[in-house]
């Protein structure tokens, strides 16, 4: 069996969710034990793909056995750059699931199995664009993964999260039909749509590789990659999409989304079109930094003028999809702006989850949508206080969380390559990062209250002295802590995972372009 | 306006820069275009290696299913799984579950199945004239089905004029009397039960040690004379499955959006 675990991965959730879709429409008790054993699944497959990548190299799976000539079946390939990712993946959904746990008895809880039947699907979609090594199936997964998001984001109470998701929906397909435009037109020249058979076409023959169809395949493909990152000008789904819909959709759309999209980039890049190409047209590169810097500026502007909490982290993510974009394209020679920004994918993941789940919590049991409502925190809920804190400080970018070691890296790319302005970019994003969530922890802390007319920590005059405690559920609390605590291992441990994934780019960008 | 002036001009440069990449492709129906031949100094591409190797390979004539549902077989499983999340995406947003759901409601007049499309005088002729139709699209769409190997079809096209053929019969009849037919509780098991057969098509493989979706590992179990029919076969298996959830999933679709959830009413 270990021989498919490239498959199993993603086969482990959709009978998961075939499961429920057979079993557990009528009864919600089926949902949680199935998706949390798939998911389970998909995490022990992953971590094992860890262990034998770094033991023997990159892994490679044929589906359906179609082996040669490469390129008339489809290739699963698991390597440095993407497993680490599907761990991490496995982690969040995970995570997601357990605390999106809703007692029967809860309003609209009928929806319950639909929404595990599209959270299951929703993490198919994200291991096989993940996983895959064909450029045409990571469109076919982008949609699995694209309609169960609509899905997710709409599936609430809220009126204003089906609008948002008809937003995303306009937006989403707009994006893919791009990404489809510009794999069509690669197709068209080469024939091909197997990455590694694209590469070594393109390495081999210069004047076909700079040819205006796969220079437009090329601007089409990161433009609709870019849609769907929410990369700054093609951003306005995501704020709305992301703070209306119910939280425990939240928890598992804002972390991994983005995210996965911009590994798409990533590989599209190393692993496709090819860095060294990359490289020889500085001055796109430069033109993406600067494109970057600026998604940086006005993502940490928006934040500032947020009021809402979810809206400020949505702020966050538009800024985090700058960092990794800008840092992919930083072009330095010994690869440290790569490395970081997929070091940064996997750190902003767990930051993003950490977050949202900590927002989810504070909306579901404290009933805090403003920042001024996260008045008395620390009182009323301690632990999971704490676990906001520490997503807090990694997404500023405090030692050892794993934000200031992606940040680290980040920054040595940018000093590398004599990026100076990405590099200050990314300090004042940080001090932008710094007085946000010290102005929360000031509110939550101290309590500024302005007279609202909320009665409940009203300097205490009314209620009894000692605060009430509303610490969330465990099945909640559990989630937001184990995310915060992975945040830490991650800073701690940023040096074999790092290793790990930079000799990976680095073969990988090697091996291919030396030809096939 | 602002808008649409603002969207006019980023469609003209899309259109701009797609065109400019035009002038470079190759002509149309050129059997030396990559696509068509491969790349010089590359592999003979994939579509050369079809031509010549399909019917070796899969005993199936028609080129076209056999790179859908055996070469390529792991994407039509995720456009069909792309159908599903449709549905229940769908499903999700619309479906109005609860019961006790009075506030709001518009107190629809109870069924008096008079929802069809022009009234009660025509009813008859046209209820009846689809009545006879239906079984008729039904056949026609089961042979789409299962002639895919030989001719253009397969499961996709077959589900969708099944789902039609319900679609049609709620139309001119009523909703509720086709849910009689095809209730809620069936049309979403069918369609689970689609992507279960060609996953589990899929699956069957791994326990002999062979590759996800390698349909060759199931010559034994399907009693063939060799892996090119079990592969034949199989991909009729897959196509049915795919059969079953477009149908399911069509006419899912069509009840939610016509009653907005509610399954009762409608057109």
């Amino acid at each position: 069996m270990s021989d498919h675990y490239p498959a199993l991965v993603l086969l482990a959730p959709l009978f998961g969710a075939l499961v429920i879709g057979l079993f557990g429409l009528r009864d919600h008790r089926v949902c949680l034990p199935v998706v949390v054993s798939a998911l389970g699944v998909s995490l022990f497959a992953a971590i094992s793909l860890v262990l034998s990548v770094s033991s023997g190299g990159p892994v490679d799976y044929f589906v359906a056995g179609w082996k040669e000539p490469i390129g008339i079946g489809i290739q699963l390939r698991a390597d440095a750059i993407n497993t680490p990712l599907l761990v991490v993946i496995a982690i969040v959904a995970l995570l997601a699931a357990i605390f999106s746990i809703r007692p029967a008895a809860e309003r609209d809880s009928e929806k319950t199995p639909y929404f595990y039947v599209l959270f299951l699907l929703l993490c198919v979609g994200l291991f096989g664009i993940t996983i895959t090594a064909d450029a045409f199936n990571v469109f076919v997964l982008i949609e699995v993964t694209a309609l169960s998001s609509y899905g997710l984001v709409a599936i609430g109470q809220s009126k204003r999260g089906k609008v948002a998701a008809f937003h995303y929906l306009i937006m989403g397909t707009v994006g893919a039909s791009f990404y489809l435009l510009g794999v069509g037109y690669l197709y068209l020249k080469l024939g091909s749509l197997n990455m590694q058979d694209i590469h070594g076409i393109l390495a081999s023959d210069d004047a076909l590789a700079d040819s205006r169809a796969i220079r437009t395949a090329f601007v089409f493909i990161l433009v609709g990659i870019w849609t769907k990152m929410a990369f700054f000008p093609l951003h306005g789904w995501l704020p709305n999409a992301y703070s209306y819909s119910p939280s425990g959709s939240a928890a598992i759309l804002a972390p991994l989304v983005t995210k996965v999209s911009v590994y798409v980039m990533v590989r599209m890049m190393v692993s496709v079109f090819g860095l060294d190409r990359l490289e020889a047209n500085v001055e796109w590169g430069h033109f993406v930094v600067w494109l970057a810097i600026i998604a940086i500026a006005a993502g940490s502007t928006m934040a500032l003028a947020q009021r809402e909490i979810k809206k400020m982290l949505c702020c966050l993510i538009i800024a985090e999809v700058g960092y990794m974009v800008g840092g992919a394209w930083l072009g330095d020679p010994q690869r440290w702006g790569l490395t970081g920004t997929v070091y940064h994918i996997l750190a902003d993941a767990l930051m993003t989850s950490c977050l949202f789940l900590a927002a989810g919590i504070f909306a579901k049991w404290l009933g805090a949508l403003k920042l001024e409502d996260l008045s008395g925190l620390f009182r009323k809920m301690p632990l999971a206080a704490a676990g906001f804190v520490v997503g807090g400080l990694a997404i500023i970018g405090v030692p050892p969380t794993c934000g200031f070691y992606s940040k680290f890296y980040l920054i040595r790319g940018g000093i590398e390559s004599g990026q100076w302005t990405y590099v200050v970019a990314l300090l004042a994003s940080s001090l932008v990062n710094a007085v946000l969530f010290f102005r929360i922890f000031e509110i939550a802390y101290f309590g500024k209250k302005p007279a609202d007319s909320h009665g409940d920590d009203h300097g205490h005059d009314h209620e009894s002295e000692p605060v009430v405690r509303l610490e969330p559920p465990l099945h909640a609390l559990i989630p937001l802590l184990v995310a915060a605590a992975l945040l830490v291992l991650l800073g701690l441990f940023n040096g074999p995972v790092v290793e790990f994934i930079r000799t990976g780019l680095i073969e990988t960008a090697a091996v291919v372009s030396t030809g096939r | 306006m602002k808008a649409k002036i603002f969207a006019s001009i980023a469609v003209a440069i899309t259109g701009a820069v797609l065109l400019y990449a035009v002038s470079d492709f190759p002509r149309f129906g050129d059997p030396r275009s990559p696509a068509n031949a491969g790349v010089e100094g590359g592999s003979p591409s994939a579509s050369l290696y079809y031509i010549e190797n399909t019917y070796r390979d899969t005993k199936v004539p028609n080129l076209v299913t056999a790179i859908l549902a055996d070469y390529r077989g792991y994407d039509t499983m995720f456009e069909t799984v792309v159908i599903l999340t449709a549905g229940m995406s769908i499903f999700a947003i619309l479906r109005v579950l609860r019961r006790d759901d009075a506030p709001g409601a518009p107190a629809s007049a109870p069924d008096s199945s008079d929802h069809s499309i022009d009234g009660d005088h025509h009813r008859i002729i046209v209820a009846t004239t689809c009545r006879i139709a239906a079984p008729l699209i039904q056949i026609f769409a089961l042979y789409v089905v299962a002639h895919g190997h030989h001719s253009p079809g397969g499961g996709f096209q077959g589900g969708v004029m099944l789902g039609a053929s319900f679609i049609l019969l709620a139309l001119s009849g009523s909703l509720r009397d086709t849910l009689v037919r095809f209730s809620e509780q069936q049309y979403l098991r069918l369609a689970f039960i689609g992507i279960l057969i060609y996953a589990g098509f899929g699956f069957l493989p791994l326990w002999v040690g062979r590759n996800f979706l390698d349909y060759g590992a199931l010559s034994g179990l399907l009693m063939t004379s060799g892996e090119e029919m079990a592969r034949s076969h199989s991909m009729l298996g897959v196509e049915i499955g795919v059969a079953m959830t477009v149908m399911s999933i069509m006419f899912a679709i069509f009840a939610n959006l016509s009653t907005r959830g509610r399954l009762h009413g409608g057109l």
